[in-house]
């Protein structure tokens, strides 16, 4: 499994099609994908496993989310202001 | 109520011309309650109970299709690629 993910990892090109998100509006995706993030490296970091398949989710989110809006979160997840369930 | 249901008899009696219209009439506002009730209980992005169903769009499976008329996608060739956590 994690050899397919490294395969994947290494191969990427851009975000695949979502199927929870099949319209235009892309916002939901992008948060669920940062939200996704840092939730897989918060649970395998508890369960000490290796964290890179969750390199996954920040490819995707990078790919769809505006530098801004990554910026903004990454600097709330700093100060603790960041208003998701992570 | 049945005041109504009168005076919509008597019309369709004089005048039963008028039933086409009430037919279209009614299908079109039972359609649009209809379509209604698909958003408020099958949408994804519905949630009426935000304790017990957070995020109810993360339940659907990778292939699972909630348009009505998808051009261009083929549902059933898609397969989970996410990595689990």
């Amino acid at each position: 499994m994690s050899d397919r993910i490294n395969e994947k990892i290494q191969n990427y090109r851009t975000a695949p099609f979502d199927a929870r998100f099949p319209n235009t509006n892309q916002t939901r995706n992008c948060y669920q994908n940062y939200l996704d993030f840092h939730r897989c490296n918060k649970a395998l970091s508890a369960k000490q496993q290796d964290p890179a398949p969750c390199e996954w989710y920040r490819r995707v989110y990078t790919s769809l989310c505006p530098m801004g809006w990554v910026q903004r979160w990454d600097e709330q997840l700093e100060e603790g202001s960041f208003a998701g369930r992570i | 109520m049945s005041s109504l249901l009168k005076v919509v008899a008597k019309q369709v009696k004089t005048h039963p011309s008028l039933i086409p219209l009430f037919i279209f009439i009614g299908g079109g506002a039972t359609m649009s309650m209809l379509y209604l009730a698909r958003l408020a209980l099958k949408n994804p992005d519905v949630s009426w109970d935000r304790k017990n169903n957070p995020e109810p769009w993360n339940k659907m499976e990778p292939n699972q299709q909630y348009k009505m008329f998808a051009v261009n996608m083929d549902y059933s060739k898609l397969k989970k690629d996410r990595p689990d956590f």
